[in-house]
């Protein structure tokens, strides 16, 4: 296991304790108690959260985060057909919604083989006129005296206070499917996202899988809509696979990554809704997912801004810190030797803040000392300036006779010690060469 | 004149193409395409920008549907040829920052093989190293696919390809924006694919390096303009039936050298 | 904005009575139409320019986040400033302004990161303001304007009823002091103006504190009974000058920089060349997108503006080359979509189905107990009505329709069909592998063709003596190779200049 493998490993244990101390916490700071249909909610928000974050993995990939935007909104009209249909059933509710989001597919589909027009208005079209069919129906619903459509609009900002026992049951049955599906299909879905021409030409049947993840994002967004409600949903969907994106390079961390963080934000987001009944749970639960996202945007090792930024400011004065010496070294050496010293004049002369840096840094690493109104090379320092003036003679030596020797073709980094790059005998060459050059 | 070679040779050609059009919105991509690959050749398709020949790689793979005609690998629908078939998709055909790694993408090149539930295991590993091996990209297995120069990316798809152990290969550009190094690792490939009998069909640019690379060449402008040895085909007249006055300032140091023609 | 509509309202006594006037603007399909139709044609002018520059969904995130500026706008006026609540308060509109603005810098910034792609960048940007803004909604806020359902569909239907009053003649304004005779004693009758409490707060604040005191406008002092003389009075609706502003704004904006508008949304990179400073245009843009998202959010719903940007544009990008008549037939469509919607809402499909009867026929046939009365949504109908008219500029399009498409599709079609046998047979004959490839019998063989369909074209193609079939070889006419020639010159050499 790679160190960075481990990280991820660890990371995931991190989440899982982070949500456990979450919740002694959350009932002596925020009051919430645990009873059973706490319990029960937080439970159902989890599952929906994992099965958002799974799919939400391959939306993002596949470049689609508006599509679920699009879809979920698609989702409304059909919630309500549903309910004057079959009444305030789940399965029923979802079903329609999902045929809904079907259409609503279909017609961007059709709309973009049609006609002229994008993709990003195509998707607007389809939200807003199914939105508006949606809203045009629940008001329609709601005139309806004594129907019990108490709980209809949780579908627009999600209401997971209303997720009972048969309502965890039913989404952790789809949920299973889904994820033996994606188990089995899992080489088939990798390669149709990353690269759909060599999959074809390798005899996958794209369309179909294709449809086949489309159809489970459908089904991802429609059951999450009881979490997030159609209009937030996006943001449920696609912001732990973000998230999850930063931390590893690889695909199957990715997901568990996701699944974890979708849990997480569904779990606590529902806890936290419970604080106050007038709060949806939609709104939080997208709060605390982008949270996680500012963080691993922020911070995740290697790729977040932080890193970058730290990084950065390292080159920033190590690359002072050696341009400085060289101007050092070059001084003194032609004027009596390494150790001569250098007038700080002179260096002011060079100008630019990066001397001021790269003075600080050299004196910080004990490489050079202020005489007076001098600057004088340590022995480390003047040690220092030589072996660099001899690594540049050997990537001379490498760009100008490299393929000759037969050397691997590398990185020209040359700024690095040319024995961290290429191998001992290739560096032994190069030495040989030189030798033979001086004498 | 491709029905002649047929029926001196007994063993079917690596690709026989039969008048294969391709249309986009009715307006022909390819037009009415003849073509007769004899086995073991490494053959250049030129051709001007928009004169198909990405479209004609996808057609003959089924990527994209025709209009009509047929292609046959090895005198076998390309459903049956399937296993015979490796292809190397443009570069910038993917998302490169896409959460990967180098050898993980050239195990991709194994999955065909593999059936539905079976994930790639130690041999497919194994497979895949020597192939990156053959590239001068084993060291990077590991490394994230988005961290790549783009000689490497197109090396890596090289190995994805080379892993599906085929014997026809199809490559759309490979040389498009690439080093020297990678460059020269193509080559030499695809000299070594030849000297195994293979056949090597490859979309090309640059007409400078054309007789020195390939011993086949394709000449396509929406249709056929000429097919056949280097030699005989890559001459200034057919240039001039592909790439019309163009070619002109195209030949600084003369695409060919006429002189012995 | 008081003084903009006694300007209008003078205008418009030049041609009407006032009591024409109050009678027309007191319909509430009128008024509802003339702010639908207002709001249509600032969406149809700049969701326009979105669509051509491919934003049309940034339109859709800023008309969700203009809430969080309404709604940060609100508190602070309500909380710090102690201002009365008001939604067409500067205050509101500048908040929502900076949110527009904010959605799209959010989304910048996400995605300059260079960690996460453009779609992605949005995906997160608006879910979060719009969750912020409903969480300190249904935390901090507790105004009837101001609530979940409002964010949404808006009040349009009721829109006659807020009203300025202007007075005309007559105009007396009343104020009562507790030392009045009319005083009402209440349990504390205060100075209530200088408290911050009016008469236009109503109801059981105003009454306990003040009982009758205050200062009553001509018109509330005409309907408290405290006026003998009634005074001439003109009831304008106040979300119809809002929306107005927000048109003309709209508009002159448009007008202004109509050229560079243009060429900004179909070459970025040639405008910046030009010295025309696209990004300024693109942030006013965007401005602009949110202060009429904001302007009619009162109206329509925050989320419902979102299909006046981008669906009308698109109906009229099917029926126009021509950005200018684009922008007029979007903006004729917005205002039609309006007009219908209302009827809609109210069970009336343009005046053709009355869907109580639709309901009654589903009842019917399913066997199922709906409400057979239709009552909905004002504004959500507006748009399905909008939608509507988008469906038939699809279909009906003569240029870009389904129906010219598939007409024309099918023509090229067999023109195509024609021309690659044709091709063939030129390419072939007169050549040794003729007998091979030119059987009548088998040449669909050749192009993996049915039968029929070869027997087809071979017999379209011989009934316009373009070939001929002698010994079942298939060749070409003179008519025939003219054909060919004509057909290759122009579709096959384009790439050979």
């Amino acid at each position: 296991m790679s160190v960075d493998d481990r990280r991820v490993w660890l990371l995931i244990a991190a989440i899982a304790v982070l949500g456990a101390v979450f919740i002694p916490i959350s009932q002596i700071w925020l009051d919430i108690e645990y009873d059973y249909t706490l319990r029960t909610v937080v439970l159902g928000s989890s599952i929906l959260g994992i099965i958002s974050g799974v799919l939400g993995c391959f939306a993002v990939l596949r470049r689609e985060s508006l599509m679920g935007d699009a879809l979920s909104h698609a989702a409304l009209p059909g919630v309500g057909i549903a309910f004057l249909l079959a009444g305030r059933e789940l399965g029923a509710l979802l079903i329609g919604a999902g045929i809904s989001s079907w259409l609503g597919v279909m017609f961007i589909r059709s709309l973009l083989s049609t006609t002229r027009i994008k993709q990003d208005t195509a998707m607007g079209i389809t939200l807003a006129a199914w939105f508006a069919a949606g809203i045009a129906l629940l008001a329609y619903i709601q005139a309806v005296p004594d129907a019990s459509q108490a709980g209809l609009d949780t579908f627009i900002f999600g209401q997971a206070a209303a997720i009972v026992e048969s309502d965890v049951r039913l989404i952790a049955a789809v949920s299973t499917v889904v994820f033996i599906v994606i188990i089995v299909f899992w080489k088939e879905f990798k390669l149709v996202t990353f690269d759909p021409e060599f999959a074809g030409a390798n005899g996958f049947r794209v369309t179909f899988f294709n449809t086949l993840l489309s159809t489970l994002i459908v089904i991802a967004i429609v059951l999450g809509l009881q979490l997030a409600g159609v209009i937030l949903m996006v943001g449920l969907l696609i912001a732990p696979g973000i998230a999850a994106r930063q931390w590893t390079q690889k695909l199957d961390q990715m997901v568990i990554l996701s699944a974890m963080f979708g849990a997480f934000a569904g779990g606590i987001g529902a806890a936290l809704s419970a604080i106050d009944a007038d709060v949806p749970t939609g709104p939080m639960i997208i709060v605390v997912a982008f949270l996680i996202v500012t963080i691993s945007i922020l911070f995740a090792p290697g790729r977040g801004l932080a890193w970058t930024f730290l990084q950065q400011s390292q080159d920033r004065r190590r690359f002072a810190a050696l341009t400085t010496l060289r101007d050092l070294y070059k001084y003194a050496t032609s004027h009596g030797g390494a150790t001569h010293p250098v007038p700080a004049s002179f260096m002011a002369g060079i100008g630019g803040a990066s001397v001021d840096v790269g003075l600080a840094q050299l004196q910080r690493q004990g490489y050079i000392e202020r005489d007076g109104a001098a600057w004088v090379l340590t022995a480390t320092g003047a040690e220092a300036a030589a072996r660099d003036v001899h690594n540049q003679r050997l990537w001379d030596l490498y760009r100008a006779y490299g393929d000759e020797l037969g050397l691997p073709t590398v990185n020209e980094d040359r700024q690095r010690a040319i024995g961290d790059v290429l191998t001992v005998p290739a560096v032994t060459k190069l030495e040989t060469l030189l030798k033979g050059q001086t004498s | 004149m491709s029905k002649q070679l047929d029926s001196t040779d007994k063993k079917p050609p690596a690709l026989l193409v039969d008048d294969l059009t391709v249309a986009y919105n009715s307006k022909p991509a390819i037009w009415d395409i003849d073509l007769n690959v004899p086995e073991g050749v490494l053959m250049a398709i030129v051709g001007p920008n928009g004169a198909g020949k990405s479209t004609f790689i996808k057609a003959v793979l089924n990527l994209i549907p025709r209009a009509a005609g047929t292609a046959l690998f090895y005198g076998q629908a390309y459903e049956q040829a399937r296993s015979l078939v490796g292809y190397v998709p443009q570069r910038g055909s993917v998302d490169w920052d896409f959460p990967t790694s180098v050898l993980d993408v050239v195990t991709m090149g194994l999955y065909g093989k593999l059936g539905w539930f079976r994930r790639p295991g130690r041999q497919e590993r194994e497979l895949a190293l020597h192939a990156l091996d053959q590239v001068s990209m084993a060291d990077f297995a590991n490394r994230q696919i988005s961290q790549l120069s783009g000689g490497q990316q197109q090396r890596t798809f090289l190995a994805r390809a080379l892993v599906q152990d085929a014997q026809i290969y199809f490559m759309d550009e490979p040389f498009a924006a690439v080093d020297a190094v990678t460059e020269r690792a193509i080559v030499n490939i695809l000299r070594e694919l030849r000297e195994r009998g293979k056949t090597v069909l490859v979309v090309h640019h640059d007409l400078q390096t054309v007789k020195d690379y390939f011993d086949w060449v394709t000449l396509l402008n929406v249709e056929v303009i000429a097919s056949g040895p280097t030699e005989a085909t890559f001459t200034s007249e057919n240039l001039r039936k592909t790439y019309g006055g163009r070619v002109a300032f195209l030949d600084g140091g003369a695409p060919v050298n006429m002189a012995g023609d | 904005m008081f003084g903009i509509e006694m300007v209008v309202i003078d205008l418009l006594l030049n041609f009407f009575s006032r009591e024409e006037i109050n009678t027309f603007l007191r319909d509430p399909q009128v008024t509802a139409t003339i702010i639908g139709s207002l709001i249509a044609i600032s969406g149809a002018l700049l969701g326009t320019f979105l669509l051509l520059r491919g934003m049309s969904l940034t339109s859709d995130a800023i008309s969700h986040t203009v809430l969080l500026g309404i709604v940060v706008a609100f508190i602070v006026m309500t909380s710090l400033l102690n201002l009365e609540p008001d939604l067409s308060s500067p205050w509101l509109i500048i908040g929502a302004a900076a949110a527009g603005v904010a959605t799209v810098v959010l989304t910048e910034l996400i995605f300059r990161s260079g960690l996460v792609k453009q779609d992605a960048a949005l995906g997160l940007a608006f879910p979060l303001l719009f969750a912020v803004a409903i969480i300190l909604i249904s935390r901090f806020v507790d105004d009837v304007h101001l609530d979940e359902d409002a964010v949404m569909v808006g009040e349009i239907g009721v829109a006659w009823a807020d009203t300025n009053s202007h007075c005309l003649s007559n105009c007396e304004t009343v104020t009562i002091t507790p030392d009045d005779e009319r005083a009402i004693t209440a349990r504390r009758c205060v100075n209530c103006t200088a408290e911050n409490i009016y008469p236009r707060d109503e109801g059981a604040v105003f009454e306990e504190y003040c009982g009758n005191c205050g200062t009553y406008s001509p018109a509330q002092a005409w309907s408290a009974g405290l006026l003998e003389t009634e005074p001439i009075l003109v009831f304008w609706p106040r979300s119809i000058t809002v929306t107005a502003i927000m048109m003309l704004l709209t508009v002159g904006f448009v007008v202004l920089f109509y050229k560079e508008l243009k060429l900004a949304s179909f070459d970025d990179a040639l405008a910046k060349a030009l010295g025309l400073r696209p990004g300024v245009l693109h942030y006013a843009l965007m401005v602009l997108v949110s202060l009429v998202a904001v302007g009619a959010f009162d109206a329509v719903g925050s989320i419902l503006v979102v299909a006046f940007f981008i669906i009308p544009p698109a109906a009229a990008y099917l029926l126009t080359d021509r950005l200018s008549v684009m922008l007029v037939i979007s903006a004729v469509i917005g205002s039609l979509g309006a007009f219908f919607g209302y009827d809609l809402a109210r069970g009336h499909f343009l005046g053709i189905i009355e869907m109580d009867s639709v309901l009654a026929l589903i009842n019917r046939v399913f066997g199922l107990q709906l409400l057979e009365q239709w009552d909905s949504s004002i504004s959500a109908s507006m748009v399905l009505m909008i939608f509507i008219f988008f469906i038939i500029a699809w279909v009906l399009s003569p240029k870009y329709g389904l129906i010219s498409v598939a007409a024309r599709r099918a023509n090229q079609r067999r023109i195509f069909d024609d021309q690659v046998v044709l091709g063939h047979i030129f390419n072939h004959q007169h050549d040794e592998s003729e007998i091979m490839e030119l059987q009548a019998d088998d040449l669909y063989q050749h192009f993996l063709w049915s039968q029929q369909k070869m027997a087809r074209v071979l017999r379209r193609l011989r009934t316009s003596h373009l070939i001929e079939i002698a010994n079942n070889i298939v060749r070409l006419t003179q008519r025939g190779e003219e054909s060919v020639q004509h057909f290759r010159q122009n579709n096959l050499s384009e790439h050979i200049v």
